[in-house]
């Protein structure tokens, strides 16, 4: 609106003025102006200083003014002022248009229609006045882009199916294919949803560099009035088969606040949970921590969604989709405890039932006597606690009960360490009167990794021990593996039932970056007893357990009563989750759409989990028709030690399983599995709003400008003044301006008007 | 597949050690603590010229602190036999003591110091806790003892108190009882508690049972005579779902009496090498209640 009055008044667009050099078309105008200016003032004013009569000096002044006024706007347009801007030649110069084909262009949005009807009417109709203008001034070539950019002939070929929004190849696409023609500039039809991850400096620098302004056309609402998003849902990519698996979902939504909706959680169609959610205030986002059980080995495509509601704009969103990988194999985990305890026989057999853990026992029993139980064969552990990296890191966890740090020696506690930084193992300390302080580990490597502070000073006298009320902490009520029961609520009252435990080992400190999950409440104990800590460490995780006696659940409780099993069997299987082999297949994206690149991966480590970068990789992709197509993996140079890579595009729709083999020399090291699907993607449909923020800053940095739909006629005209390529000097004149004609109107007719209010006609 | 190995060479290191206990005259101290109800129905049994004193009265339990501390049941005892409940005189033997009490407290902590001596486990050496099977706090222990289990008799809630206590991971040792009378008696209280449960000779089991070899290795379990009894020393359990390759729940030293090896290893009244024998036993049925 401001800018077509402007454009009335000052015959032209604000940009001509800011390109414009200001000019009069008098030769020596400014001096013979200043001469014939100041004459006629002085005339005018000596005339009006001369009367005499019933003028006041104030009447005087103004009528002088008034006239010396017009008589400057007189001499201003006598001067012949006009604006010398630099315009491209008509149809010498090339015009790149890059339209947005993807997904989101069919949200509903532009006045009630789809944001690509938009683009048809200004871009694909033949009649469209933008189109009609910059055909007659430029050569336009156009462009299509979503996940890839391809160049097209006309909007025909526009599908709005594209997967994906990517606006700095499509910008850097179209400038390298115009590169060898005089480009003045181009422009951007799009909501600006750009989804791709990727960053747009890089692709504007040489934008930038060439002086090729970006003019950008933003469709689309930027926020919806009505519309519920499951935006992030990220379950583990592998668990074991049974287990407990709590994923935190985040839902927003606009226009549904204080609704309450349904969070489905479906295994292949099959509904699996259902959580209850209350809608928050409109564009906060609340994040629902749902439940369920991964009970069908295989890979299994876990939906997360809530219903459409009334009136949504965007129904596309409403759910969420991830492949599981739920691994029916048993994962064996040492437990080494360094006396007889009760802990050994009820911790064995809460988890004996559960196929998918094999828990091995090195109890130490005497001085230098140990019982081994539920090893492979007679030579596992013969030796007691594994001496070799190779021996200790063919488990994926480690549990040390209470024994004495000096019983190790140094590189065995070293190792220990590593196993946990190196290897990506998980370690898990039990508390016991010779565990942490009480045990000597201060000091050692083994204390580096676990996530409790303490020190020497910590140890108590062998008497020490107190009886402890559990509780979760805020953090621990959100762990899988603390869950007691069916909902956050139903657990947190299950933990207050518990019988108290016994511990010998107070423990107030945390590291940073540790989290402490449960935590020990006595009335004699000024703080509270870090009861169970969690901390990441190198390439794996620590976690204290600073109780003596967890079977006190079994034996206490109802002999029906299952909290110890489901207690052990959720911790040990938190233990092994994520825990790496020697050889690893790796999908970084396991979704894909049919024709799109997919990057697959392998990790091969020797068994000292060291990078192998000398061993021979082949991937095998099956597709859903069970072909098995077969590649060679390289060593990525750039990347780290024994990190192979190939590319796959699939052309098929389905579930496709990368199989990888690594060898080291005719051995094979080992083999895995890693699963992507290959279907239509919906992410288009997310954090859909159009981006004018995003957009203004392409138009800025690039010297372009931004329009929206109502704007976008002046663009033709505006890419003809500012736009690069092959131009002309031009001269526009602006003695012609309605906004002069008016201004001298004004001036005479007040004048006039002035003579009359105080009867001096 | 369970596999299960012995490492080093303590065993022969342990039995030695066993004989040097056993004739060192451990357990000769008794030292009363604070009366308990129990200690107050208790009464001083009469010494008998010639033989070791037995406990003047029965001392106080000792409230769970995380060591290992070894339990005696109390136990009813048959009505229609004659024998006290309590601390009486004129027992079955004439010490005194009702039949659960026998060897008590003697036996047991000559065996926690055996235990303390050759294994690492964290031991009470002050005696034992007693307790009845319905008693709630039995459940801090998972291993119990039962004393002439020939005369035993349970009431609703005890027998409910067993089952569970067994069902949940608790561990029982019978002993000091034989002929065809006591096992009659404890096999009838064994199957009110647990009706599905089936006695296996455990020494007829091939191969032998964990319990055998937890840490040291009893290659014939029947070797080891009884003290004074007569009959062929058996040994009997129920294993969880009545099946041997799963935890066993309770042991049952039938023609045997390990406590009077226990209880006596101090006196020289009984062979130095069978004294060592039952400990081996009971050391065993300690390490494997403590890892199964």
């Amino acid at each position: 609106m401001l800018t077509s009055l402007f454009e009335f008044l000052f015959k032209y667009r604000p940009v001509v003025f800011q390109e414009g050099d200001f000019s009069l078309g008098v030769a020596g105008a400014v001096a013979t102006g200043a001469v014939v200016a100041g004459l006629i003032s002085v005339f005018a004013l000596l005339t009006y200083l001369g009367v005499r009569g019933k003028t006041r000096p104030l009447d005087r002044l103004v009528l002088g003014g008034l006239r010396f006024a017009g008589l400057l706007v007189l001499s201003f347009c006598l001067l012949r002022p006009a604006l010398v801007v630099s315009t491209v030649v008509p149809q010498q110069n090339f015009v790149g248009v890059l339209l947005d084909d993807s997904r989101s262009m069919e949200i509903q949005d532009f006045d009630g229609r789809s944001r690509g009807s938009f683009l048809q009417e200004t871009f694909g109709a033949p009649d469209s006045p933008v189109l009609s203008a910059l055909s007659d001034r430029f050569a336009v070539r156009y462009f299509r882009f979503s996940s890839r950019t391809d160049r097209i002939e006309d909007f025909s070929e526009m599908s709005f199916m594209g997967s994906r929004t990517r606006l700095g190849p499509a910008l850097e696409r179209a400038r390298s294919e115009l590169a060898s023609v005089p480009l003045s500039g181009l422009v951007l039809v799009t909501d600006g949803a750009d989804n791709s991850g990727e960053e747009l400096t890089e692709a504007l620098m040489p934008l930038q560099a060439q002086g090729i302004p970006v003019y950008t056309v933003g469709v689309g609402e930027e926020s919806f009035q009505r519309d519920i998003q499951v935006s992030r849902a990220d379950p583990p990519r592998t668990v074991l088969t049974g287990s407990s698996v709590v994923v935190d979902v985040v839902v927003t939504h606009m226009g549904y606040e204080g609704e309450t909706v349904s969070l489905i959680v479906e295994d292949e169609g099959q509904i699996v949970s259902t959580e209850e959610v209350e809608l928050p205030d409109e564009g906060q986002p609340v994040t629902v921590p749902v439940r369920f059980t991964a009970s069908t080995p295989g890979a299994r495509a876990y939906t997360f969604r809530i219903p459409v509601g009334v009136d949504e704009q965007v129904t596309q969103n409403n759910s969420q989709t991830a492949l599981v990988s739920v691994e029916d194999r048993r994962e064996k985990i040492l437990y080494f405890e360094g006396e007889p305890r009760y802990e050994v026989g009820f911790l064995g057999r809460a988890v004996a039932d559960d196929d998918n853990l094999q828990l091995v026992v090195l109890q130490r029993t005497a001085e230098n006597k140990f019982l081994r139980l539920n090893v492979d064969d007679g030579e596992e552990l013969q030796g007691g606690f594994p001496d070799t990296r190779a021996e200790l890191y063919a488990y994926r966890s480690l549990i040390l009960g209470t024994v004495e740090a000096s019983f190790f020696t140094g590189d065995q506690l070293q190792m220990i360490a590593d196993f946990v930084d190196k290897r990506g193992g998980s370690l898990l300390a039990l508390g016991g009167r010779n565990s942490f302080a009480r045990g000597g580990y201060a000091g050692t490597p083994v204390a580096d990794v676990l996530p409790v502070v303490f020190s020497d000073a910590d140890a108590r006298p062998d008497g020490y021990h107190n009886f402890v009320r559990i509780e979760p902490t805020q953090a621990g009520l959100g762990v899988p593996a603390l869950q007691l029961a069916g909902t956050e609520e139903e657990s947190g009252a299950r933990w207050a039932e518990l019988p108290h435990l016994l511990t010998y080992n107070p423990l107030h400190r945390i590291k940073p970056g540790a989290t402490a999950l449960l935590r020990g409440v006595a009335d004699d104990l000024q703080e509270d007893h870090v009861a169970l800590a969690f901390q990441r460490y190198g390439a794996g995780k620590s976690l204290s357990l600073a109780v003596q006696d967890t079977w006190i659940w079994q034996m206490q409780l109802p002999l029906e009563d299952e909290t110890h099993e489901t207690f052990w069997r959720q911790m040990l299987r938190w233990l092994v989750d994520g825990v790496p082999d020697q050889v690893t297949g790796q999908v970084p994206r396991d979704r894909a759409e049919p024709g799109e690149s997919v990057a697959l991966t392998a990790i091969v480590n020797d068994s000292s989990y060291l990078g192998m970068s000398n061993s021979v990789v082949e991937a095998t992709v099956t597709t859903p028709l069970g072909e098995e197509v077969e590649l060679g993996m390289d060593w990525a140079v750039d990347s780290d030690a024994g990190e192979y890579e190939a590319d796959f595009t699939p052309s098929e729709e389905g579930l496709h399983t990368l199989t990888v083999r690594a060898y080291d020399g005719d051995d094979l090291i080992g083999v895995d599995e890693a699963y992507f699907q290959v279907a239509p993607q919906r992410s288009e449909y997310f954090d859909a709003g159009a981006r004018t923020p995003l957009l203004e800053r392409i138009a800025d940095e690039t010297g372009g400008i931004s329009y929206t739909p109502e704007t976008v006629a002046a663009l033709p005209e505006d890419i003809r003044v500012t736009g690069a390529g092959v131009t002309l000097v031009e001269e526009m004149d602006l003695w012609d301006m309605p906004i002069l004609l008016l201004l001298l109107l004004v001036l005479i007719l007040g004048e006039w008007g002035y003579r009359r209010v105080r009867g001096l006609v | 597949m369970v596999t299960r190995a012995l490492v080093g060479m303590a065993g022969i290191a342990g039995a030695a050690a066993l004989g040097v206990l056993a004739t060192a005259g451990a357990g000769a101290d008794i030292v009363a603590n604070e009366p308990t109800p129990e200690a107050a129905r208790s009464v001083a049994a009469p010494a008998t010229a010639g033989l070791p004193a037995p406990a003047p009265v029965q001392e106080a339990n000792i409230p769970y602190d995380g060591r290992f501390t070894f339990v005696r049941i109390r136990t009813d005892v048959s009505g229609g036999r004659g024998m006290p409940r309590s601390f009486l005189p004129g027992g079955r033997r004439g010490w005194g003591q009702p039949p659960w009490a026998h060897d008590y407290p003697r036996a047991e902590r000559n065996l926690a110091r055996i235990l303390t001596a050759t294994t690492l486990l964290n031991t009470y050496e002050g005696g034992s806790n007693i307790l009845t099977f319905d008693d709630p706090e039995l459940h801090s222990y998972p291993l119990a003892y039962v004393s002439e289990p020939g005369f035993w008799e349970m009431d609703e809630a005890e027998k409910e108190g067993l089952r569970s206590y067994l069902l949940k991971g608790g561990f029982v040792i019978f002993d000091d009882f034989g002929g065809p009378r006591d096992w009659a008696n404890f096999e009838a209280q064994m199957m009110r508690v647990l009706p599905e449960g089936r006695f296996y000779d455990l020494s007829d089991l091939d191969p032998l049972p964990t319990v055998f070899d937890s840490f040291f290795e009893i290659s014939d379990p029947e070797a080891l005579a009884p003290p004074y009894r007569g009959g062929w020393p058996q040994y009997h359990g129920i294993f969880e779902d009545n099946d041997p390759a799963k935890r066993l729940m309770l042991v049952a030293n039938f023609n045997n009496d390990l406590g009077d090896y226990w209880e006596f290893s101090d006196s020289g009244w009984l062979p130095i090498d069978l004294t060592n024998e039952a400990y081996k036993f009971g050391v065993n049925y300690i390490i494997y209640a403590m890892t199964h």
